[in-house]
C-alpha cells in the first residue's frame, strides 16, 4: 500500500543560493498518481530529488505519512529511500554489463539477508509480467522500451510504497513509451503504490489522478485535478 | 611477549607477520562487505573498464615484480657465493689485499701474487687437526678454463669425491671439473696466462691428458682443470718439490728446500676450534696472511647492504609511484562510475556499501597484479640468476622466501588502504550531481 505526501514550505537552494523550487503546499494521498509538468528548467527534476530526500539544504516539510523526510540526516534518508522509494529515470541508468535480472535486483546486494529471496522472486515475477526475457544477456542489447521497463522492475522489486519516476518516457518512442505508461499504471494500480511522474507526455499525465504544472521553480497556481482532464481533452 | 616471538620457529614468525600484514586488507573487507553483496556490480565494474583494468594490473604487476626479481636475485647471489666459498675454510696467502686473494682462490679470478714458502706450506700442512692443506698454484689456462696446480686431496675434497675416472698417477694427468670445456680422455696443452694475454705457445710440447671428471659443484671451479702441482712447477722450469731419491712421487710431503712456491693454500681442519688457531698462528706480518673467505664475503655483503638498501628505497619509491598513478587511474575511472554510485544512493544504498563496491573493485586488480608480481618477480629473478650463473658461474638459485612475499603483502596492505580515498572523495559530491550529468 502507498504512502501520502504532504508538502509544506518547501525550499530547495541550489548549489550558488538561488532557490530553485519554493512550494507551499502539495498533498498527495495514498496510492495517489501524480502528475508533474513544466517547461525544461522548471524544476520538475528539483522536485523530484526534493521528495525523494536528495536535495541537501533543502528547507519546510515533506512527510510520507509520518515521516518528515527533511528532519532526518543523510543516512537515515538513505534507508528510507531503501525501504519506501523506488525511482526511474528517464535515461534508465542499468548497469549495462548485467542481465535484466541482476539490474532488476541491484538492491538485493545491500538490502538485509533476509529480503534478498522475497526481493528476487518479486523481480522475477515483474519481468514476466513485464514481458521481458529471462536471459542473462547484458541489457545493453536491449531495445530503450525494454530497458526502461526492467528499471521499473528494478524499482518495484523491493516493494516500495513510492514510485518516482523522472521523464520516464522521454527517451522511448511511442509504441514504446505507451506500452511503459500501461505496464506503470497498471502495476501502480494493482499495488496501490504512490506514483509520483515527472513528464510531458500528454499519454502519461492523462493517466494520472493529479497534475500540477511547475515553471520557474514554483507551482502555477490553477493547476489541480483538472488540469489531468484538460490533458485528456487536449491529447 | 617479545620474549615469546623470539621463542617461536621461524616459520611461524614468517607466517604471523604475514598475516599481520594482510590483516588490515581482510578487516576492510570484513567491516565494509558485512551485510552486502556487491560481487555482480564489482564483476561489472571490471568489465566495464576491463582495458583499463588490465593495464593496471599490469602496471602493478610490473612494479611489484622488479621489486621481488631485484631481493630474490640478490639473495640468491649472496647464498650463491656464499656456497662457492663453502669449501673454502681458510685460506693462508702472502700479506697483500683479503679481496684479492678471495677473488683468486674461491672465484678463480687469479692476480699475481707473491708466493709462500715451502716451510710455510710445511709447517701448516703438519699441524695437527689439518687434514687438506692444497697449495693453489693459478697462472695456467685452456680455452678460457683456469689449470690450477694443486694435490690430489683437493680434488677429492672439492667433489667430494664424486669424481669420474680417476685422480692422476702421473704429473701429466688432469681431473676437470664439470663444466670445463675438456672431455674424459681428451688431451690439451695449456697457455701461459688468461684470457687474451695468454701465451698460447708457452707450453708448446707439454701434454695433459684428462682422466678425472668431477661431479658439478655449483662454484666456478666447475670450470676448472686440476693438474698436480709439481706439473706446473716443472713446466715452468721450477724444482718439483720432492727429492730425486722419491723417485716419481705426486702429492705432499714436499720438500720444503724443493719447494718453488704457492701463492695460496687452502687448509681444511678436522675442528672449527682449529680454524681460529691457525688463523691467529699464520696471520704473521710480513710473512704470512690467513683469512675465513666466509668473513670477507660477509664484509662485503655489509658495505653492499647499504647498497642494497639504496636499491630497496628505490624500488619502494617507485612501488609508491606506481601505487599512485594507480590510485590517480582509480579514481578517474570511479568519476565515469559517478552516474550510476549516485543512481545508486538514489535508490537507497548505503554509503558503505558504495564504498564496498569501489574498494573491492580497486582492491581486485591491486591483488590481481600484486599476485602476478610474485610469479614475474620469480620469473626475472630466475632469468637473472640464470644469466649470472652462465656469466660467473656461482650456481645462483632464485627463489620466492618470505621477504618478497612480505614485501608484496605490504604493498597490498598500503594500497588497500589508500584504495578507500576514491570512493571517499566520490561520495563527498551531492548524488543530484550525478543524477543531472
Ligand atoms: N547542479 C545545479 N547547479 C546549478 N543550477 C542547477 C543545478 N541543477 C539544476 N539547476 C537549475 O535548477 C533549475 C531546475 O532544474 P531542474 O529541476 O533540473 O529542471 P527540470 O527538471 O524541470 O528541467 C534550472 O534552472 C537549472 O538550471
Ligand atoms: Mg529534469
Amino acid at each position: 500500500m502507498g504512502l501520502s505526501l504532504r508538502v509544506e514550505g518547501l525550499e530547495v537552494p541550489g548549489p550558488d543560493g538561488r532557490v530553485l523550487l519554493r512550494l507551499d503546499t502539495l498533498s498527495l494521498p495514498a496510492g495517489a498518481r501524480l502528475g508533474v509538468r513544466g517547461p525544461s528548467g522548471a524544476g520538475k527534476s528539483t522536485f523530484l530529488y526534493a521528495i525523494a530526500g536528495l536535495m541537501h539544504g533543502a528547507r519546510g516539510r515533506v512527510a510520507w505519512e509520518d515521516t518528515d523526510l527533511l528532519s532526518l540526516r543523510t543516512e537515515a534518508r538513505t534507508r528510507f529511500r531503501a525501504e519506501t522509494i523506488g525511482m526511474i529515470f528517464q535515461d534508465f541508468l542499468l548497469f549495462d554489463e548485467l542481465g535484466p535480472m541482476a539490474n532488476a535486483t541491484l538492491t538485493a546486494m545491500f538490502h538485509p539477508r533476509r529480503r534478498r529471496a522475497p526481493l528476487r522472486a518479486r523481480a522475477a515475477s515483474l519481468l514476466e509480467q513485464l514481458g521481458l526475457p529471462e536471459t542473462p544477456r547484458p541489457v545493453a542489447t536491449f531495445s530503450g522500451g525494454e530497458r526502461q521497463r526492467v528499471a521499473v522492475a528494478r524499482a518495484l522489486a523491493a516493494d516500495a510504497p513510492v514510485l518516482l519516476a523522472d521523464e520516464p518516457t522521454a527517451s522511448l518512442h511511442r509504441e514504446a513509451a505507451d506500452r511503459l505508461i500501461d505496464d506503470l499504471a497498471e502495476l501502480a494500480r494493482a499495488r496501490g503504490t504512490t506514483l509520483v511522474a515527472v513528464s510531458h507526455d500528454p499519454a502519461l499525465l492523462e493517466r494520472m489522478d493529479q497534475v500540477i504544472t511547475l515553471q520557474d521553480g514554483g507551482l502555477v497556481p490553477e493547476d489541480t485535478v483538472g488540469a489531468a482532464r484538460t490533458a485528456r481533452e487536449t491529447a | 611477549m617479545e620474549d615469546l616471538w623470539y621463542q617461536l620457529p621461524p616459520l611461524a614468525q614468517d607466517a604471523l607477520l604475514l598475516v599481520g600484514l594482510l590483516l588490515p586488507v581482510l578487516l576492510i573487507a570484513a567491516i565494509v562487505l558485512r551485510g552486502y553483496a556487491p560481487g555482480p556490480l564489482i564483476g561489472a565494474l571490471l568489465r566495464r573498464f576491463r582495458w583499463a583494468n588490465l593495464v593496471f594490473v599490469l602496471l602493478i604487476a610490473l612494479s611489484v615484480g622488479m621489486s621481488i626479481g631485484l631481493i630474490a636475485q640478490e639473495r640468491g647471489l649472496r647464498i650463491g657465493m656464499a656456497q662457492a666459498a663453502d669449501k673454502f675454510d681458510l685460506v693462508v696467502a702472502a700479506p697483500g689485499s683479503e679481496m684479492t686473494m678471495l677473488l683468486a682462490a674461491v672465484f678463480l679470478q687469479p692476480s699475481d701474487v707473491p708466493l709462500l714458502s715451502g716451510a710455510t706450506y710445511t709447517a701448516i700442512a703438519t699441524h695437527e687437526n689439518v687434514e687438506i692443506a692444497a697449495p693453489l698454484a693459478f697462472g695456467d689456462s685452456y680455452k678460457g678454463s683456469s689449470v690450477v696446480g694443486t694435490i690430489a686431496d683437493f680434488a677429492t675434497y672439492l667433489s667430494d669425491d664424486r669424481i669420474t675416472g680417476h685422480l692422476w698417477t702421473d704429473p701429466f694427468e688432469a681431473v676437470a671439473g664439470a663444466a670445463a670445456p675438456v672431455a674424459l680422455g681428451d688431451t690439451f696443452t695449456p697457455a701461459h696466462g688468461h684470457g687474451a694475454a695468454a701465451e698460447q705457445g708457452a707450453h708448446e710440447g707439454v701434454r695433459f691428458t684428462v682422466v678425472g671428471k668431477m661431479a658439478r659443484t655449483g662454484t666456478p671451479w666447475d670450470t676448472a682443470i686440476l693438474i698436480p702441482i709439481e706439473a706446473v712447477w716443472m713446466v715452468h722450469g721450477l724444482a718439483n718439490g720432492h727429492p730425486l731419491s722419491a723417485g716419481d712421487q705426486i702429492g705432499p710431503p714436499f720438500d720444503p728446500d724443493l719447494f718453488p712456491g704457492t701463492p695460496a693454500i687452502v687448509v681444511h681442519t678436522s675442528a672449527l676450534w682449529a680454524n681460529y688457531a691457525l688463523k691467529s698462528e699464520f696471520s704473521r706480518d710480513n710473512e704470512t696472511m690467513a683469512f675465513f673467505p666466509g668473513t670477507v664475503l660477509a664484509n662485503l655483503y655489509r658495505i653492499m647492504g647499504d647498497v642494497r638498501q639504496a636499491m630497496s628505497v628505490m624500488s619502494g619509491l617507485t612501488q609508491v609511484l606506481v601505487a599512485a598513478s594507480v590510485l590517480l587511474g582509480l579514481s578517474i575511472l570511479t568519476r565515469l562510475f559517478q552516474r550510476q554510485t549516485a543512481m545508486l544512493r538514489a535508490l537507497g544504498a548505503p554509503r558503505r556499501f558504495v564504498i564496498a563496491v569501489i574498494w573491492s573493485y580497486g582492491v581486485t586488480l591491486l591483488a590481481a597484479g600484486t599476485a602476478l608480481g610474485l610469479g614475474l618477480g620469480l620469473g626475472a629473478a630466475t632469468l637473472l640468476s640464470w644469466l649470472v650463473t652462465h656469466r660467473t658461474d656461482v650456481l645462483v638459485q632464485a627463489s620466492l622466501g618470505w621477504n618478497e612475499v612480505h614485501l608484496a603483502a605490504a604493498f597490498l596492505a598500503i594500497t588497500s588502504l589508500l584504495s578507500l580515498l576514491p570512493a571517499l572523495v566520490l561520495l563527498r559530491q551531492p548524488i543530484t550531481n550525478g543524477l543531472r550529468a
